[in-house]
């Protein structure tokens, strides 16, 4: 530590320089920090309860171990990731409806009047109604394949993009519908050309929140009866007392999640360069 | 021959009044105000503070609906906005979302013009801005006074009989705008269109100006008309001249509430 501060000190830089890289260091080791004190505090968790309860949380090792033995012994002929590319295959399809019909609705309920009238109490109705509160009634019409879970995603996922992608479109700021008037755009051009790319970063503010709500959501369906995908893994592990592969299943969660936070950000930077700071 | 021209009325407004709604209590901003526009000239409205002078503008160019009057362009009367009419706001309202060439080919783009014809007429006016080199740059990347280029630069490009501009160097810090009131001079004198400019500053008024409309405090009615011609151009702000029209605007201009 001493040798890296005499070298800082000798490249001629000021006291604040010197407090500004320090914070810098600092802002790389705090999320390293906070992991390991997690894997510690698992390690710990872990030892204690084995003593006291016999099995009740795994070991990190255990979990590890259990990992492994998805891949060389699947359940039900999947491994992990293909578990994971079931529960994404559904969430996939479901967001393909949200952001075709849910960007669609939340256009024609946030830009015109008249609809927005007649939907909005129906909506709000519906949006107030939690997902999983459909699971009996989508089991009675559609029984328990493919399409009844899908739908269950689209139920508890739809609402955050058509209630973003509505508060866009009926907050578009008047400045820019003013050069509208003066440059004597029509109705359809007025919406097309100025307030839905002025609404697009909350149309991604949608994508992105119904995105994570279909990844829970998918995985709660799944709990409730499926025979593939990262939930069904959860629910045959609480079904067995298979804890280590209750742990498993919910670090791919955790995983999966973070990465198609990372990813539909990566794509609204591409679609909405000007949404970056500055240069 | 060039005098009869230059008196040529191109647009004439007749008691147009106006009000604004503040916390659902209406109040006049423009009280019965007439007055001529001559083709090609330098108009400025001067006013004082916040009262009455965009929402003046609004009303030439259409974005409001006036309670009262008429407006005439070239002896014919408009209802709206009409698009021989231009304006350069004062909030820029440039679209974040579109690039330097996005913002000033919008007027065309929105008129259906072919994009090889619309670019190359916004790129004459981009270049006449002198912003050329910024085409594929967004608004956000530039400074104040290029974005005011680029909105001067997308008023030119709908080529506008009348070009408004609702004072655009309001936000400027003073030395930028010296610069660009030398520039909005030698665009105007390069593209030579009538421009109604709209500003709070007595000293511009007079440096811009053919004619000076000085209007009251709210609600805004003409309270004198200047001319300025007998200054001649290019302008020095220390001629005695023009400090003389200066001080005399001054001392009749109401105090800014």
């Amino acid at each position: 530590m001493e040798k890296i501060m005499s070298k800082i000190n000798t490249s001629n830089l000021s006291q604040a320089e010197i407090r500004e890289r320090r914070l810098e260091i600092l802002y790389k080791i705090l999320p390293v920090i906070s992991v390991l004190l997690l894997a510690g505090l698992w390690l710990l968790a872990s030892r204690d309860f084995n003593a006291a309860v016999g099995s009740g949380f795994p070991t990190p090792t255990a979990v590890w171990d259990r990992t492994i033995r998805l891949f060389t012994r699947p359940v039900k002929k999947m491994n992990l990731i293909m578990h994971a590319l079931v529960s994404l295959r559904r969430i996939g399809i479901a967001l393909a409806f949200d952001w075709t019909f849910g960007i669609m609705f939340g256009i024609l309920i946030g830009w015109f009047p008249k609809p927005r009238a007649f939907f909005s109490p129906l909506f709000d109705a519906f949006r107030a109604v939690p997902p999983l509160a459909w699971i009996p009634l989508i089991t009675l019409w559609f029984g328990i394949g493919e399409f009844p879970k899908i739908l269950i995603v689209i139920f508890g996922s739809l609402a955050s993009i058509v209630v973003n992608v509505k508060a866009g479109l009926s907050a578009v700021d008047s400045m820019y519908l003013n050069v509208g008037t003066v440059f004597n755009a029509t109705p359809t051009q007025t919406l097309l050309k100025i307030a839905i790319p002025s609404s697009l970063d909350a149309i991604f503010a949608g994508v992105r929140t119904s995105t994570s709500a279909a990844w829970m959501v998918v995985l709660a369906a799944e709990m409730l009866g499926a025979d593939s995908g990262v939930g069904f893994l959860i629910s045959r592990g609480m079904d067995s007392i298979d804890m280590p592969l209750v742990l498993t299943g919910m670090i791919a969660i955790g995983i999966v999640g973070a990465i198609l936070a990372i990813v539909t950000q990566f794509i609204e930077r591409l679609i909405c360069p000007w949404t970056r700071k500055s240069k | 021959m060039s005098m009869d021209k230059k008196k040529q009325v191109i647009l004439s407004l007749k008691n147009i009044s106006q009000s604004f709604v503040v916390k659902d209590e209406v109040k006049p901003a423009v009280e019965n105000v007439s007055l001529d526009v001559y083709d090609n000239e330098f108009l400025v409205v001067l006013g004082p503070g916040h009262c009455g002078k965009t929402v003046l503008m609004n009303v030439i160019a259409g974005i409001e609906k006036p309670i009262e009057g008429q407006i005439f362009l070239k002896g014919e009367e408009i209802h709206g906005n009409d698009r021989r009419i231009g304006m350069v706001f004062q909030s820029l309202n440039l679209m974040p979302w579109r690039t330097v060439m996005g913002n000033v080919e919008f007027g065309l783009e929105l008129a259906g013009m072919e994009k090889k014809k619309r670019r190359a007429i916004a790129q004459k006016y981009i270049d006449l801005v002198r912003l050329t080199g910024f085409e594929h740059s967004y608004p956000h990347e530039l400074s104040g006074g290029m974005k005011q280029r680029v909105g001067i630069a997308r008023a030119y490009t709908n080529n506008p009989e009348i070009l408004i501009m609702d004072e655009p160097f309001g936000a400027l810090d003073a030395q930028t705008r010296y610069a660009m009131e030398e520039e909005v001079l030698r665009i105007w004198k390069e593209e030579k269109r009538t421009v109604i400019f709209v500003t709070n500053n007595i000293e511009e008024a007079v440096f811009l100006a053919d004619r000076v409309i000085l209007l009251s405090n709210c609600p805004a009615k003409v309270k004198q008309v200047y001319d300025l011609s007998p200054l001649g151009r290019p302008r020095d702000l220390m001629d005695p001249e023009f400090l003389r029209f200066r001080t005399e605007i001054s001392d009749n201009t109401d105090l800014a509430l």
